[in-house]
């Protein structure tokens, strides 16, 4: 607390351009001690760690749902339907021009896509 | 060929400071700011128009780390805003004060509040005499509400705040009533919110975690992973711009894809979108013919160098040849004196020596006119052509068949070169057809008798079983480099705008289509369609009925073409048999959230809306004063303390916060 409070000390010069400003509340001059801002995950888990009444409604209760309907596989370079999958670089893919272009790919590209569908983790 | 879209590449114009007039200096008249993720809006309540309108974001330049301690670091000047004229300048050094569509960096925030207030010119002593209306999300987190009331009556001493949220403003500034099913896409997250009566149902509210900054991220992924020779061309900014102005949504997406498998609707609907280039001046065709004068000049010059230096040696070997052979005429005379004195100067040694001397000279002077006879001759033979370059007929007719042949054979190459490597690799492994015939190959050659080397066509047998790459290949190889530096040379130049388009087939459909279906991207969550139907099970047939006939789109990300016919045709699928509904579009998606909170500043109940000074004081910086456009307020409750660890201190004290280094 005591660091905070020399903080503000040593900003309150800090630009007087600003006269409608009556003191710095959480700017910080640059070189002095600087304040952690929670995420908004640790805020929601911060949140949640109290005994809310059972009416109160929080930002992390108002979440879709997860969907219950079967995800559509679409071809990873065009974005047409895509009843296949590589085996080896496990990118979707359409007919066989695709297929083609594919296998020709580098693994950066594939991974990419990969990255980009969000199916680049080992799990699931 | 149809038109070429081109980038416009929009430049922000850096905000003006506005004028601080009497009227509002005096007037006690209120400040509307809609806060929102993508950009905030800030004006006063008795205008039409907001004032200034800017991206929240503000871009620190990095401070310069290579001066010494000695002199003060100088802190370079922080842009906010559209004071960031280019964006993509400076990407990597953004910050926002938001984390979603909450706002949770209030040093970030002040930095803008700042901005705000400068720019409108406010000029009163150690205070902003002005209440203030601003837009928080949806079920804000009461600690950031806490938060933002400490900055803006303890750091600009406003009289007055108060919270209102913005897809409510929208929808009262939009007149439907008062009952009615909001769906608002922003740039962060989709919310849907039921109303009824007036009563925002919160419990059965649902939030979609994803907007358009999602959307803008995936189709710039997604262009970039197609085209990645134009992977710095694309950036953030054209993928926002594409996005605004190119994309829309599809009625029905399953079908509208499966068009595009044909290659007619793909020519036909394919949008082209030039990116910017730099006309490379035309070394191709005819630096070519340059570059062999040049080369053939510089040779010419080389060949004359050398001629001159080597009449030069030999003018000098001749006259070195006459001074010996007049020391040698000295001694034929018998003056011995003489020729002592002279071979002195030549440092000759004896009179065999000088034998010796004279025979060396004689033997350089006639290799060097040896040389001199061939070099004559060879100027003399037309330069022979480099081998190895396939040359092309000059005539234009002749060169297109020969163009034409050229690429055929290469692509004949090409292909027998790909089955080739797609046998040798399906041999590598067990049970393919490739691997079983080179297992039989190599049964045969092994009961193969006397008679196995009679043809030579019989050693190919080696070839076919080889795992290596084998001569066939290599000769291929070589005959393959060679037709392509041919093509390479001869082909006609295709223009390089060309080379610089980016084709969007389905992109301009499928970014968009991450609202219906997150799991596009890997996200989990139920989409829109499905969320809204999730949200009417919660409510009884009637209710059911008014929200479906009254649903209310708003939010920036609300306008792609397209959007309400697709909403309209969902519904008609979800709700049940014969029931009616309506989907109704905010006038002014982006805006309308600003000009229903100046509406609400500027009504007589106002006053009894907002949380003052001394209520702050009182009752925390969490409380909310509700009215019909704020979110709920829910008193934080007191956390459970264990006192048998800890003294309990506050209960009502949010925890302290953590100070370190930077």
């Amino acid at each position: 607390m005591f660091v905070f409070l020399f903080c503000s000390k040593m900003t309150a010069e800090y630009d007087k351009s600003f006269r409608f400003k009556k003191e710095n509340k959480f700017l910080v001059k640059s070189g002095c001690k600087k304040r952690m801002w929670r995420s908004l995950k640790q805020i929601l888990t911060a949140e949640r760690a109290l005994p809310w009444h059972n009416e109160a409604v929080l930002y992390y209760s108002i979440n879709a749902p997860p969907t219950f309907k079967p995800t559509k596989k679409y071809s990873d370079i065009s974005g047409l339907p895509a009843p296949y999958m590589d085996r080896h670089s496990k990118l979707f893919y359409s007919n066989v021009e695709e297929f083609t272009t594919v296998r020709s790919l580098p693994m950066d590209i594939t991974a990419g896509y990969l990255q980009l569908r969000g199916a680049n983790t080992i799990v699931g | 060929m149809e038109s070429v879209l081109v980038l416009k590449d929009y430049k922000t114009v850096p905000d003006i400071v506005h004028e601080y007039e009497p009227s509002l200096k005096f007037g006690h008249i209120p400040l509307v700011i809609d806060n929102g993720s993508y950009q905030c809006r800030v004006g006063w309540s008795i205008y039409d128009e907001p004032q200034l309108i800017f991206k929240n974001l503000i871009a620190r330049p990095r401070k310069d780390r290579s001066k010494k301690d000695a002199e003060p670091p100088v802190t370079p000047p922080i842009q906010i805003g559209n004071d960031i004229v280019n964006i993509e300048a400076v990407r990597f050094q953004l910050k926002t004060q938001f984390d979603k569509n909450v706002v949770t960096h209030f040093e970030a925030q002040e930095q803008v509040c700042d901005y705000i207030f400068s720019h409108l010119a406010i000029d009163s002593e150690s205070c902003v005499p002005h209440p203030i209306v601003m837009t928080e999300a949806f079920v804000n987190p009461n600690y950031c509400r806490q938060l933002m009331s400490e900055l803006l009556f303890e750091a600009y001493a406003v009289p007055a705040v108060s919270y209102g949220v913005d897809s409510l403003f929208s929808m009262y500034k939009n007149e439907i009533g008062d009952t009615a099913l909001i769906v608002n896409c922003g740039y962060h997250t989709i919310h849907i919110i039921p109303v009824i009566k007036g009563q925002v149902v919160e419990e059965h509210a649902r939030r979609i975690n994803l907007g358009g900054s999602e959307m803008i991220c995936y189709l710039h992924k997604l262009l970039q992973l197609k085209y990645p020779v134009h992977v710095n061309a694309i950036t953030m900014s054209r993928a926002e711009e594409i996005l605004h102005e190119h994309c829309s949504l599809a009625l029905d997406y399953q079908e509208e894809i499966r068009k595009w498998a044909s290659p007619e609707y793909y020519e036909a609907n394919v949008k082209r979108i030039q990116l910017p280039f730099v006309q490379t001046t035309s070394s191709s065709t005819l630096t070519a013919e340059q570059q062999k004068e040049r080369k053939k000049e510089m040779a010419r010059r080389l060949l004359e160098i050398n001629a001159r230096k080597r009449e030069e040696r030999l003018a000098e070997d001749e006259e070195q040849l006459n001074q010996l052979l007049a020391i040698q005429e000295l001694i034929e005379d018998g003056d011995t004196d003489e020729f002592n004195e002279a071979i002195k100067g030549f440092d000759i040694k004896s009179y065999e020596d000088l034998q010796r001397q004279i025979a060396n000279v004689n033997m350089r002077i006639e290799k060097n006119k040896q040389r001199i006879a061939s070099a004559a001759t060879a100027e003399d033979m037309p330069e022979p052509r480099p081998t190895g370059r396939i040359q092309p007929p000059t005539d234009p007719e002749a060169l297109e068949t020969w163009l034409t042949e050229t690429r055929a054979k290469y692509c004949e190459l090409l292909s027998r070169r790909e089955a080739r490597r797609a046998r040798r690799a399906a041999m590598v492994r067990r049970r393919t057809a490739a691997a079983a015939e080179r297992m039989r190959v190599i049964s045969r050659l092994a009961a193969a008798g006397d008679e196995f080397g009679n043809q030579d066509s019989d050693w190919d047998a080696y070839k076919s079983i080889s795992r290596d790459a084998d001569s066939d290949s290599e000769a291929d190889g070589e005959r393959l480099m060679e037709l392509e530096e041919a093509l390479r040379e001869h082909e006609p130049q295709t223009s390089s705008n060309q080379h610089h388009q980016l084709h969007l087939a389905i992109e301009p459909i499928r970014a968009p289509e991450l609202m219906f279906q997150p799991s596009m991207m890997g996200n989990l969550e139920a989409g829109l369609a499905e969320t809204m139907e999730y949200v009417f099970k919660h409510f009884n047939p009637e209710e059911q009925l008014l929200l479906a006939n009254n649903v209310f789109v708003t939010g920036g990300c609300s306008q792609f073409p397209g959007l309400k016919e697709r909403l309209e045709r969902e519904l008609l699928e979800m709700r049940p048999f014969q029931t009616t509904h309506r989907v109704v579009m905010a006038k002014n998606a982006s805006l309308d959230a600003w000009y229903g909170a100046r509406d609400f500043a500027g009504s007589n109940e106002f006053e009894n809306w907002c949380i003052t000074k001394e209520e702050y004081y009182e009752m925390g910086g969490e409380y909310l004063k509700e009215h019909h456009a704020s979110n709920r307020y829910y008193k934080s409750p007191a956390p459970i303390t264990d006192n048998t660890l800890a003294p309990a201190g506050d209960a009502n004290v949010v925890k302290e916060e953590i100070v370190i280094d930077c």
